[in-house]
């Protein structure tokens, strides 16, 4: 196990800077994510970090050595490929073997740490098998079993749940997480599902058109988002903004609807207000607005209402009875409304 | 009305399905016609080579009697299959073989080796390198063997079995095809290969070129054929039986005043059985191969 240092790395394809100057603290032991939409720089940023593609500037450091100049195979890391990446005309436990044959490991030192790799991974009858005879499930179980083998000093996930279906890519995630909770190795993850993300990670880093928007834990990045990207990158349904400004004490938005403010608040105008879908509930007095779409989904029930002719989503824990159309009054939960100033950037 | 639509229903259904018979029919019928077309100057070949007398297998020409032999006999094979003398003709078919065994055995190393590096090698003008392996292969080979005699005549590498290998191992042709196949192989799989601690040479080794079959196997018959029917580079580089393939050594048959028809089958029926069994050993790949990249592109 060892920490992780990424010091302004940058990355840059000709004159097309993809990476601009990134930084942060990966410590030992932590399972780190990488979040963002596509296109974003986290998967380059991966990569940089597993040594396939050059760092066109700053330093990254694996238990404290400087390893921009190190080759993949000297890092001492392992890594999960979205695709899988299993050698074809390997069975499993040649795959997961390969790495330790690599390094001239005997055969019975071979065989057994497979064998506990497969152990931990359940996929012990499934040693024989060619990854053509597996299901989407066991072929990612075996590319982590690949990983593990090598007992690496950080892991890189690169979107490995990606191919799956909805329901098994619950069940991965929680065997990923599991897995680390055991095995307590440095874990740098890649995703773009934020509930990924959220559920996983030690901490989060978002990131945007090569930047870093804001690191933090799951909670801290959902309860103070520093951006109104952050905002409603992190959670679902995402987070109500609404663009206004601040008149008699209240926060008036562009198409004239008055949301209370925190109570006591002084700080910077805000220009933008921002009310999670859950914060906003429905009450006997309170803001006017017109139910659009009910969408009950069981746990609980997802309301689109307008809000004079802006859309806002309320998730409501009861069972309601409502019909499109009808007018009814929310109201925000003042202790958990989030002001931005016309930057985008956190104001309280 | 709907009782009107059942009951003519049948008879279309029977209509349509005669139509399609007939049509099946026709197409099995010109298919038959084709494929007897192709295989009778096989046929003939090896119906001759069991005739003992060549004037009658002249004077069987041209009717349907060149199809059937009344008394087979091995005689032909065994006057030709001698491994020294006259008729050496054992021997020329192993010179052949050993020939087409170096050349296609070196040509999967060397053509292989060369399509992975410029497929996934970092290597500068990579680019430039493969658009010269494509115009090379445009050059054809007749218009380059002057010189190539000249060298090898120089080197002193005429009359060997080194002068028929040697020259022929790269081929523009086969490092493209190979430069396509290991190409089209996922990226993950070598970066997966290359985390897993391998060398660039161990990734071709024990990844790449274990997944090339269908590529190995294209080539190898491809190549092989190539290889088997030289006929103007060893008649220009060999002088004596030493290294004499045996399709140079078949057409010394008809360089006489008397073609003997009788031996001259036999030998180009032992010239033609070991490239079709290489072509049925590996015609499964073969095909897939060619299909793959057709659709592929």
């Amino acid at each position: 196990m060892a920490s992780v240092t990424i010091e302004q790395v940058r990355k840059e394809y000709g004159a097309v800077p993809v990476i601009h100057g990134v930084s942060m603290e990966i410590e030992d032991g932590e399972f780190v994510t990488l979040v963002g939409p596509s296109g974003c720089g986290k998967s380059t940023l991966l990569r940089m970090l597993a040594g396939l593609e050059d760092i066109s500037g700053g330093e990254i450091l694996i238990g404290g050595r400087v390893v921009n100049d190190v080759a993949p195979k000297e890092r001492d890391i392992a890594m999960v490929f979205q695709s899988y990446a299993l050698y074809p005309h390997m069975t499993v436990a040649e795959n997961m073997g390969f790495a330790l044959k690599l390094k001239g490991e005997g055969k019975a030192a071979i065989d057994r740490r497979v064998r506990e790799a497969a152990d931990i991974l359940a996929l012990g009858p499934l040693l024989d098998r060619l990854p053509k005879q597996l299901s989407g499930g066991q072929r990612q179980r075996v590319a982590m079993g690949r990983a593990i083998v090598r007992h690496p000093q950080v892991f890189l996930f690169d979107e490995p749940l990606s191919n799956l279906d909805a329901k098994l890519r619950v069940t991965m995630r929680a065997e990923i997480k599991d897995l680390h909770q055991r095995l307590k190795t440095t874990t740098v993850y890649v995703t773009h599902d934020q509930i990924e993300a959220m559920t996983m990670a030690d901490r989060i880093v978002v990131m945007r058109g090569g930047r870093v928007e804001q690191i933090g834990r799951p909670l801290e990045l959902y309860d103070r988002p520093a951006n109104t990207f952050v905002a409603t990158f992190i959670g679902s349904p995402a987070m109500n903004l609404f663009e206004g400004a601040i008149a008699d004490g209240r926060f008036v938005t562009a198409s004239g609807v008055a949301l209370p403010l925190p109570p006591g608040y002084r700080g910077e105008a805000p220009k933008v207000y921002g009310i999670r879908p859950e914060h906003l509930t429905i009450a006997e007095r309170g803001v006017p607005a017109t139910v659009v779409v009910v969408e009950p989904t069981g746990s609980e029930t997802h309301v689109l209402v307008k809000l004079g002719s802006t859309d806002a989503n309320l998730v409501l824990r009861d069972r309601v009875e409502l019909e499109p159309g009808q007018p009814i009054a929310v109201t925000p939960d003042l202790a958990k409304v989030h002001l931005f100033s016309e930057q985008g950037m956190r104001v309280n | 009305m709907s009782d009107l639509a059942i009951s003519t229903l049948p008879a279309e259904v029977t209509r349509k399905r005669s139509a399609i018979g007939s049509l099946r029919l026709i197409q099995t019928a010109s298919i038959l016609v084709i494929a007897l077309v192709i295989v009778s100057p096989l046929l003939m070949l090896i119906v001759a080579s069991l005739k003992d007398d060549r004037f009658q297998i002249l004077a069987d020409m041209g009717s349907f009697r060149a199809f059937w032999v009344p008394n087979p006999t091995l005689a032909n094979f065994a006057e030709v299959g001698n491994l020294s003398g006259e008729l050496a003709f054992g021997r020329y078919l192993l010179n052949s073989l050993f020939i087409l065994a170096a050349t296609v055995g070196a040509g999967l190393i060397v053509n292989s080796m060369a399509g992975f590096v410029l497929a996934w090698g970092s290597l500068r003008g990579r680019a430039l390198i493969l658009s010269l392996v494509i115009a090379l292969y445009v050059i054809p080979q007749e218009s380059i063997i002057m010189p190539l005699v000249i060298m090898v005549s120089r080197a002193g590498m005429t009359d060997t079995f080194a002068v028929q290998i040697v020259p022929w191992i790269a081929s523009p042709l086969y490092i493209f095809l190979f430069y396509q196949f290991f190409a089209q192989l996922p990226k993950e799989l070598f970066e997966a290969a290359e985390m897993d601690g391998a060398s660039v040479f161990r990734i071709y080794r024990s990844i790449f070129l274990p997944l090339s079959l269908p590529a190995l196997a294209t080539v190898s018959i491809l190549m092989g054929i190539e290889t088997w029917n030289q006929y103007l580079w060893p008649i220009l580089v060999t002088q004596t039986a030493y290294a004499r393939p045996i399709a140079v050594a078949i057409a010394t048959f008809f360089g006489q005043d008397s073609i003997y028809w009788d031996r001259a089958m036999a030998a180009s029926v032992l010239m033609m059985l070991p490239i079709l069994a290489l072509y049925l050993a590996f015609q499964r790949w073969f095909v897939s191969s060619f299909v793959g990249s057709a659709v592929k592109g």
